[in-house]
This record gives C-alpha cells, structure tokens and sequence, in this order.
C-alpha cells in the first residue's frame, strides 16, 4: 500500500485511526468464517464525513474497499479479498437516539447488537434480531448479512427491523433509503440493500424499529433419546399452530461438547435436545408451555424442563449461545455450515449428514434453529492435516448440495460473502445471477466496494477467481 | 379493429394462440388504466409464453401492463404508453403446498379468496386480506404493495414474501429468494418487487410462509368523543403487554361510512379504536379486560366486544376502506401517508382543518399506527375539482413538512394530472433509474406510473 494514501487516511482520521503494520494486519485477515484474505490497510471513521473522505480516497488512489463490523462473520464477507482498505466502523458506535415513543433507535453502524437492547431495555423495548454473536456483532453487519437468531423464527430477520439506512455508494454519492415511517413511497431500495453482504455501499446510519419486551417467557429444555423424535415433535409444534419464539436443537455429541464446557444442565447420555422459548402475553405463554410439553410427550421426549427462573434461562442459553466455543475446546479446527431445509425433512437430512460424517471419516455436530430448519452442520478437522482439510471442504459442499436438493438454500443467516460464492449456481442459474450482477453494478459499477463476494468469480468487474479453502477454526 | 390492430393480433396470436389474444373494443375497455385502453390484451398460460411476449414487447418497443383481478389498477400514474394489457389470471395453480413447513408457492393469477379456502381447510391463512378477495391476485396485491387489517401482528407482504419468480422486461426469466422460511442467499430482488407496480418485472410465481389460525378471535370497539381519547387508547396498547393482531382507528367519517355498508353499530358522531385479539380463550379475556380498562382510562363513551357477525361486517369494511370511500363518491381522493404514532394527532388535526378550510369532507383509517388512509370525498363530478387540487397539492406538502411520507393511492385522472400521485423523487432517484434499467431497459413495462416517472 501505497505510503502516500496512508499518510492521506491518517489526515482524514488521525495517526491512531490507522492501522498498516504487517502484524496489525494480520489481526484483520480473519473473521468468524475459515476464509483469510490480508487487507493493506486498516481506517476507523469516526462518522458520516470520514467514511465519504475515505471513500473518496479510494478513487482516486483506484483501491478497493470493505466494510467490517466486529468481523463475527461467518462468510469472509469482511474480509479484504483482493487487498485494499478496510473500513472498520468500531468508533462509530454511537446510539444517537432512541425515541421510545414511535419505537425506533437510530445508531450508528459500530454500535454492538446487544448494547442496543440494553440501552433500550428501561424503555421496556429491544431489538429483535439476536446472532449468537449479539454480545459482539455489530448492527452494521446485522444489516450487511441481514443476520438473524434463535428468535427470528418468531419476529424475523434483520430487514424486518430497519426502516431506513444512510449510505455512502462507492462512488461518493451520499443517500437516504426509507426513514423512521414503516413504509416510504417508491420502490423498497432499503429491502434490496438489507443482505446485500456490504457489496451495494457502505452503511453509515441505521433506523430500527423496536419491539416491546414480552410480558412473559418460558424457556422449555426437552430431552430425546432419538434425533428423530426431536425432529418430528418439532415438525407437530408448528403444525399445531404454535410458533415458539425460538426452537434450537442439538444433537448427543454437541450437548455432551457443550455441557462440558457451559454446564447447563443438558443431560450427557441423550441424543438430542430441543430448547424452545415461549413468549407474549400470560396466559398465551401458559397454554404454549403445555401444548409444547404434550406435543413432546407424545414423541417420546424422556423428560420436559422448564427454566424455574431468569438465571436457569440464562444458563440454558448459554449453552446454545456458546456452542460454537464449546467446540473449539475439543478440535483444533471447525467448519460451521448454514443451509436452510424444509422443516419436514429434518430426519432424512440429518441422516444423510451422519452418512456424510462416515464417509469422510470427521465428526458432524448438529445445532441448529430446528424451528425455521436452518442447521449449522460442525465439521471437525485438524487444518495441519492436508487430508483433513480437503475432507472438511468436500464434506462441506455435499451438505449445501444436499440442503438444495432437500428445497432448501445455502444460507440462512451466515451470509454467501467469499465462503459460498462459487456455490451460487447450485440454486441460481446463470440469467438470475446476471441480474444480481447487474443489479450490484448499479450501485457498484467497478466491483470497488467489497470485490470477490455474494456471485460467483470469473466474470466482470474484473474480479479474478481465488480459491476459497477452509484453513482453520474459529467462529464465533 | 384497424389494420395495423388486426395485424398485431395475429402476430400475438402465434405467441399464445389466437384464443387467448383480445383485441375487440367491448373486451379491452376491462382492461383500460386511467381512460387508456390497450391494443390487445394476452391470456398467456405459462411461463415460457410469458417470455416471449415480453421478448416480443420490448423487440417491438410495446408498452406492457401486467394485470390480475384489475383491482389496484388505478394505483399508479397513468401510463406514458399502453399497447398491450398482460393478464395473468389464467396463470393460477398452486405449485406447492407443505402445511406441516407452513410454506406455500402459486402462481401470480390464483386469486386471494381461492387460495384463502384452500389455507382454510388446514387450518391456515396469508394475512393479506385484500378488498374484492375473490377478484384479488396475489401477484397483483404484492405488485400494488396493497396493505392489510392484520398489519400490526403480521406486517405486510415484506415480511412473509419468501421468494418470486418474474420475467423481467427483456423477456428473461429469473428468481429470487427461495422457497423456505430462512433464507439469505443472494440479493432479495423479490422484496424489491413489492409495491414496483410491474414496472420492474412480470411476477409469475410467488413463494409465502403461511400463517396458522388460532383458535378464537374477538373484535372490540372503544369509541370517544374526540381523536385525542382514542390516541390515549392506542399509546396505552402500544405501551401494554397485549398482542392484538388488528389495530386501526376510525374518524368519524370512516365510521359512518362504514355504519352504512353494515357495521351499524358504530357511531358516525364517534371516534372508534377496533383492535382484535386472537387465540385461546384466556387470551381473549385478557384482552377484553385489559382493553375495557385502558379504554375507561382513555375515557371512552363505549366500550364493545363484537358478536361474530358484527366482527365479521367490520372486518369486510377494513379490508375495503379504499372501495367504500370510492363508492361514496366516484371523486374520492385517498392519500395513503406513512407516519409515526407521534406525529399523527397534529397530522390528522392539520388534514381536518385543511378539507375543512376546502369545504371538502374527509374520512380517515389509521392503520397498525402505521399508516394514515384519509379519503376526502367531494361530491361526485367536476365541480369541486378546482378545490380538490388545491387541498391535495397542500396536504401533499404538509405531510412532507412534517415528516409523513405521503402518496395518493386513488383519486380521479384530472387530480392525477394536476396534482401528481408521487411526492418530488428524492435523493435514491438516479439509483432508483439505474435498476429500472436493469430490469426493463426499454422501459416497456407500465412506463411512467411509478414515482419520479419512472
């Protein structure tokens, strides 16, 4: 990278507002996914101004440019795959107003999932999406992946919770989309650029909408001695018309992996278990937990807990929340998947997945939101053995063809970023991908803004084809 | 038919078979948009036919306007150019049904009251709830962005459109979104669609989650002297634990319009909060109590738990407020204006004394404390055109003043000419254009209908 345009970004933001340093750097090839890609340079704007400035800098020294958040993600997609500046917005993390009254909160791009819902909890609201990563992860990146959690099953993705974004286009244009209203006349730009994984522009200001805390929850830990009772129960809750605000599972080797870590109680000698949330009015809340826990009953469940108070919650939660970690402990690398299947075909999936498992001789984790069935398939593999490596890779793709070819998707949270891009042609063929290419060129016309991401390389914006490989752990 | 009609008929004919090309005058005034009528209008059966009309169209420099039940056709500016009307509603088979995954795919023809009994009979519904259901296409309800009374529980389409196929107006076939409840791979083109007035692309297919129904529902009414109670009312609900799934107030017009097309219960002198709850019975008690005491704070004249048939008479009036203020007056003008909960008792206050400054009536929806409906109803023919314009021109511009974001949704051709249905093109403008151009870019598809002529 070229001195000149660091000394230029220090005037913009300062000397401590840049980083350069090849160990500096080092620190941001990563992110929550098993991509690397090392950037020249990082910038932390401290608002609006500084992002159009440094985006204008871009220009005219021609390099390209990505977004970070708290680089949770688990896709590469803020990661600087053909070099260039990274913008990471951790200084803009300000809250600049929470206006209780209409429910909305207007933050800044940096501001940390979670700390939102604490800001606002006296106000008796939060902010519904919740990545596992919420203690981390920022709203900026919620809305670049348009990110969703254990809840959005019941309230939804990310993009149902903003109603208007402030943005820089990686031409220096300055835009509003939407505003505090829930609808603004004219075509929905604000739904196109929710999820647009940081390629259409940079974010600078965000306007969400904020849900009012439920009056009361039951948190429900049912027990299996078979994955395929646990699945079907959860296939005759939502047919019963009970939507439970969320509804994770985990399979017998990730309780016991996680167990030891959390202690949450999860019972070691059982081979799956179902946590579901309850939420809403009393006396709804009521009903649910006992149709819920027939419903089990019926298939079989061994036993049905109820969380007795807030810390067993918590506790319960955790054990999901940190499962990702839990994993960490037992192998020195791990691949997390997302794919998204019809929630009927739970059992045949997961079977198949355990076929895979065998095949490749690794261990296959299953966590996953049973409820909106989007599974997060753990493979283990040790990323010093090239065997194992190249396994974790082909055992991964076999699972997203097998999510596609079930009616599913490839992803259903984790976003396409750099890990998936070359998978697009499994559910898009090349006419839809030409208009995703052309639609991103509208308001990315040069590929500038976050290049090698979302479609498949090899052709236009003079993107050149890497190989994305799986190299080692970490995920958050 | 002139020459150069019989010709183009026989040309579209060899594209979808002379049976399901119209082109005599009697059939083509069903498809007329603000006085245009069409050259022809086509009947294709499949995707494929779809495309090569299209690929015919936009060779041939043809304005094209898709078209379902024609019932949100007098949204939009009208068309710079009209040749040929695209009616979808042979294309109406359902695709998919999985009850047990609460998903569903049709076409973009199957009307919302077909596809209503068929959800009905496992237990489910799609909470759009469109006006004339039975005429209703669910490719024309999510093309129109058309609203629904069970907004405050469900949101709109937004939130539960889980994917679309489309031919753009190059003739191409293409996808976005997917057929599952979760899902983030690619762009979401399919949200871009809602509310696009075809004007992007031709939707064929269209994927939902569907809803399950819950056991009971009950309707209530708190009514109040004046607007300032019933906002009183709504602060508190919004401040409560309580989950209606219907939220919309009434002024006092609405609510003697309504009276007069069954729902003779309301009060035409009242201001009316009708929320409805749905679920087990100890869910609607709770509701019930807690309604009845929030509205005896909120100091309201009547409080009111609906009878099934009266539930049922409201909730048609709710579904088809836009269709009974027209029915009231053919010269009805209805703004459709986003606004937050706050601004909204100055907005409405100001709009009142505006129609009344105007000598014009006026009848106002508050929708999910989301949206603003408010009609104003001259009496029906020219004469108070002039009036109409200037009251329109200005409740434009005070809701833009006050942070409203304003649009008509009907209103006669004359008010559309003068006064324009769109607010001025903000700042997305240009990039609004470029994806027009993307999608459609011999802009044949409902040309000059959308927002900033597009």
């Amino acid at each position: 990278m070229q001195r000149t345009l660091i000394h230029e970004l220090e005037k913009i933001v300062g000397r401590s507002g840049v980083l350069s340093s090849a160990e500096d750097l080092l620190l941001y090839e990563y992110d929550g996914s098993v991509e690397e890609a090392r950037p020249d340079v990082i910038v932390f704007p401290r608002g609006k101004q500084d992002v159009l400035e440094i985006v204008r800098l871009a220009n005219r020294y021609d390099v390209s440019i990505v977004g970070r958040g708290a680089g949770t993600g688990l896709s590469g997609g803020a990661l600087a795959r053909q070099g260039g500046i990274v913008v990471a917005f951790s200084r803009m993390n300000h809250i600049l107003e929470i206006d209780a009254e209409n429910q909305r909160a207007v933050v800044e791009p940096g501001v940390v999932n979670l700390d939102l819902s604490r800001a606002t909890e006296k106000h008796g609201l939060y902010f519904a999406p919740d990545p596992s990563s919420q203690k981390s992860c920022t709203i900026g990146g919620n809305v670049s992946e348009n990110s969703g959690g254990p809840h959005t099953l019941a309230y939804g993705v990310t993009s149902n919770h903003v109603t208007g974004l402030k943005l820089v286009l990686p031409d220096g244009e300055v835009l509003q989309l939407g505003g505090r209203t829930m609808e603004t006349p004219g075509y929905d730009l604000t739904g196109l650029m929710i999820g647009s994984e940081g390629t259409f522009a940079l974010v600078t200001e965000i306007t969400v909408r904020l849900l009012r805390l439920p009056e009361d929850v039951r948190t429900l830990l049912a027990i299996y001695d078979s994955l395929e009772d646990a699945t079907d129960s959860v296939v005759d809750i939502t047919a019963r018309g009970i939507i439970p605000a969320a509804c994770e599972m985990l399979d017998g080797w990730t309780l016991r992996a996680v167990e030891a870590y959390v202690h949450a109680g999860f019972p070691l000698d059982s081979a799956a278990v179902l946590l579901m949330e309850v939420e809403g009015v009393r006396e709804a809340v009521e009903a649910q937990a006992a149709e819920i826990t027939e419903v089990c009953g019926r298939h079989h469940a061994r036993e049905v807990r109820r969380a007795r108070d807030s810390r067993e919650r918590a506790l319960l939660w955790k054990g999901r929340k940190e499962a990702f970690g839990a994993v960490g402990r037992v192998s020195p690398s791990y691949y997390v998947l997302d794919g998204v299947i019809p929630r009927t075909k739970l059992t045949p999936t997961l079977v198949r997945i355990e076929e895979i498992s065998k095949h490749y001789g690794l261990v296959i984790g299953n966590i996953f939101h049973a409820g909106d069935g989007n599974l997060h398939p753990l493979i283990l593999f040790d990323h010093r053995d090239p065997k194992q490596f190249q396994g974790a890779r082909d055992a991964g793709a076999e699972i997203m063809q097998l999510c596609v070819d079930m009616g599913g998707t490839l992803t259903g949270e984790h976003g396409v970023g750099m890990e998936k891009n070359e998978l697009m042609p499994l559910m898009f063929n090349e006419a839809d991908l030409d208009l995703m290419r052309k639609v991103r060129a509208a308001f990315n016309p040069i590929g500038r803004l976050n290049p090698g991401k979302v479609l498949p390389l090899g052709k236009g914006c003079g993107e050149t084809r890497l190989q994305p490989f799986p190299q080692s752990a970490g995920a958050t | 038919m002139s020459q150069v009609a019989v010709s183009l008929a026989s040309r579209l004919g060899e594209l979808v078979g002379s049976g399901r090309v119209l082109a005599d005058s009697a059939s083509l005034a069903a498809y007329e948009v603000d006085g245009r009528r069409p050259s022809a209008a086509l009947l294709p059966g499949s995707v494929t036919e779809v495309a090569e009309i299209l690929r015919f169209a936009s060779a041939e420099r043809l304005a094209v306007v898709s078209v379902g039940g024609k019932t949100h056709l007098h949204i939009g500016m009208p068309p710079h150019r009209y040749d040929l009307a695209l009616d979808l509603s042979g294309m109406n088979r359902v695709l998919a049904y999985e009850p047990r995954d609460l998903t569903l795919g049709v076409e973009a023809g199957i009307t919302y009251a077909d596809l209503d009994r068929l959800l009905l009979e496992k237990g489910q519904f799609l909470p759009l709830a469109p006006p004339f259901p039975e005429r209703a296409t669910l490719g024309g309800i999510v093309a129109a962005g058309a609203d629904t009374p069970f907004r405050y529980a469900h949101g709109t389409a937004r939130d539960f459109l889980l994917g679309v196929e489309f031919v753009t107006g190059e003739g191409v076939a293409s996808k976005s979104g997917s057929r599952v409840v979760k899902n983030v791979t690619g762009y979401d083109l399919h949200k871009f669609l809602i509310g696009s007035l075809g004007t992007l692309a031709v939707i064929t297919r269209l994927n939902f989650r569907t809803f399950p129904l819950l056991p009971a529902q009950r309707m209530f009414v708190a009514t109040f002297a004046d607007q300032s109670g019933a906002f009183a009312l709504c602060r508190a609900l919004m401040k409560s634990p309580l989950q209606p799934r219907i939220l919309d107030m009434l002024d006092p017009g609405t609510a003697g319009l309504f009276a007069g097309r069954g729902a003779g219960f309301l009060r035409g002198d009242s201001w009316s909060v009708v929320v409805e709850a749905a679920g087990h019975e100890a869910v609607l008690e709770r509701h019930e109590r807690d309604l009845a005491a929030m509205s005896r704070e909120a100091h309201t004249a009547e409080f009111m738990a609906l009878e099934d048939a009266q539930r049922q008479q409201l909730f048609d009036c709710l579904c088809e407020f836009s269709p009974i203020a027209f029915g009231a007056t053919s010269t009805a003008t209805i703004f459709r204006i986003a606004a937050l909960p706050s601004s909204m008792p100055t907005l409405l206050t100001e709009a009142r004394k505006l129609a009344e400054r105007h000598a014009l009536d006026c009848a106002i929806l508050i929708r999910a404390l989301s949206v603003v409906y408010l009609a104003i109803l001259p009496p029906a023919g020219p004469t108070m055109f002039p009036e109409l314009i200037s009251c329109s021109r200005e409740l434009m511009t005070q809701c833009m003043a006050s942070q409203a974001a304003p649009m008509i949704e009907r209103c006669p051709l004359q008010i559309k000419q003068a006064v324009g249905i769109w607010p001025p093109a903000g700042s997305e403008h240009e990039i609004a254009q470029r994806l027009k151009a993307v999608f459609d870019p011999q802009c044949i598809l409902s040309p000059g209908r959308f927002r900033g002529g597009i």
